[in-house]
């Protein structure tokens, strides 16, 4: 063998010893060193025609390695599919809605004229440039929501091969007898679930559509909070009157935003589910429960409502309207507000919760075993 | 025309794949290096490309079918393949399914031609 030969025989076996794990390359080395030199005497061949012969020194690597090359494999893809548009839905809206909301009040709110002043900007092209803004921003979430989903996917599905490869070892050794179709799955049809009936079925856009609601009001209670306001413009003075009380925002917010997650987890159960059965049974007379008594807390215990919303609110309507005051707001107080907010929820809550025990015991999927 | 070949050719390699273990364990019974191997594989009318049997082998020894030691003794180092008892009754029992199997598509076959 020439000194060449040896040199590209050298070359292609660091080529494909490169691309192994460590622990394997030296015994690989060998290997081909041995391969590589058997072909070559025993064919009375040359080192470049027996190379030539192997291909391309990437894919004979490839041939080594018994990893799975797909990030989600077709198990998941479905489901991740759903995730992704779901969870992409979530970060999207209530960010662009956000950011909206929040270019139109800084508009209002006279930061344009400064804005108008120093870069020319007409008024109107303020408030699109921020629109712009909340676009970018919500493309922004978009892309770190999806790398998000996708990183948990492809931890599940790395996961799930390694259990897979120890279901497989487990059942070569049971099974050895055992030639039946049965060595192949472990799957029998008695672990087929039961038609759900079409009335049992949940409707994944109404979940979808509603889980999107709840992120988008979350969203505008996180970021914008001033959007629940009334608004009165005098010229060009704007007048913002909060409905919240934002001096207390900071206490408040918690509050808002765990039970609108309870209500997230609800639906994300019965989109999982897909029909009505004990979990979903569970999950939402569970999450409801917890829904109304954050509900209670946050509309009689805590001060929620700004306590000088109707006294501002007199002031500036009898300001711009110059009229005497209608009969109904000298009767506004929170405690009034409250209790209508709450019989509504009550009622919102029990019918909820009585649709759902009615379909599950009703038309209700029941595991039998 | 390319089409076609390529298409054949994928085919008979998906065939020839589905056999490959099957052909290799069945020489495994002595302690053998794979170039031993691809020889002794050829001259029974079996082609195999060393390129697939060397990893082959080594993922057969990583399922506990076949062990394998470094003979360092001769010219060259080499590794010797050799059946384990598990990878005997792997083999045992894959050899009786591939009759079975070839049977029945010997049955397929011969239906076809009459």
């Amino acid at each position: 063998m020439t000194g060449r030969e040896q040199e590209l025989i050298e070359r292609y076996i660091y080529q494909v010893t490169r691309r192994l794990p460590k622990d394997q390359r030296d015994d690989v080395a060998l290997e081909l060193g041995e391969m590589i030199g058997d072909m070559i005497e025993g064919k009375g061949s040359t080192a470049e025609k027996v190379l030539t012969e192997l291909g391309d020194p990437a894919r004979l690597a490839e041939q080594y390695q018994d990893v799975t090359h797909c990030l989600i494999g077709p198990e998941y893809y479905d489901t991740y599919l759903w995730f992704v548009k779901v969870v992409l839905l979530c970060s999207i809206l209530p960010v662009l809605a956000a950011g909206v909301v929040d270019a139109v009040r800084l508009q209002g709110a006279g930061a344009a004229e400064v804005y108008v002043a120093a870069y020319a900007m007409t008024e109107s092209a303020f408030v699109l440039y921020g629109i712009l803004q909340a676009m970018l921003n919500a493309a922004a979430s978009g892309v770190t929501a999806f790398g998000a989903v996708t990183l948990v996917f492809v931890i599940l599905e790395r996961q799930k091969v390694k259990l897979e490869k120890k279901r497989e070892r487990k059942w070569k050794v049971e099974d050895l007898e055992n030639t039946s179709a049965k060595l192949f799955s472990g799957w029998t049809p008695g672990a087929l679930s039961p038609v759900p009936n079409p009335k049992a079925r949940i409707s994944r856009g109404d979940c979808i559509v509603e889980m999107v609601f709840t992120v988008v009001f979350g969203g505008l209670l996180i970021f914008a909070p001033e959007f629940f306001s009334a608004v009165f413009r005098e010229g060009e003075m704007y007048t913002v009157v909060p409905v919240f009380n934002l001096d207390l925002w900071e206490m408040l917010l918690p509050l808002f935003i765990l039970s609108l997650g309870v209500g997230l987890v609800d639906q994300a159960v019965r989109l999982a589910a897909g029909v009505y059965g004990r979990l979903v049974l569970v999950s939402n007379l569970v999450c409801n429960g917890i829904s109304l008594v954050l509900s209670v807390i946050l509309l009689k215990v805590t001060p929620l409502w700004n306590p000088n919303f109707a006294v501002d609110l007199q002031t500036y309507l009898k300001w711009s309207m110059d009229e005497s005051v209608p009969d109904f707001l000298l009767r506004f107080n929170g405690d009034t507000i409250s209790n209508i907010f709450l019989a509504i929820i009550v009622f919102a809550v029990l019918l909820d919760s009585g649709t759902t025990v009615y379909k599950t015991l009703r038309y209700g999927v029941h595991t039998l075993n | 025309m390319g089409e076609e070949r390529d298409l054949l050719a994928g085919l008979v390699m998906e065939l020839r794949r589905g056999t490959l273990i099957l052909s290799v364990l069945s020489q495994m019974s002595e302690a053998k290096y794979g170039y031993a191997l691809v020889q002794s594989l050829e001259e029974k009318g079996v082609e195999i490309d060393p390129n697939t049997l060397y990893p082959l082998l080594r993922r057969l020894e990583k399922q506990g079918l076949l062990e394998s030691r470094w003979e360092t003794g001769g010219s060259k180092p080499r590794k010797y393949y050799q059946r384990t008892a598990y990878g005997n009754e792997i083999y045992r029992e894959l050899k009786s399914q591939w009759k079975r199997m070839a049977l029945g598509i010997e049955a397929l076959l011969e239906e076809e031609e009459r």
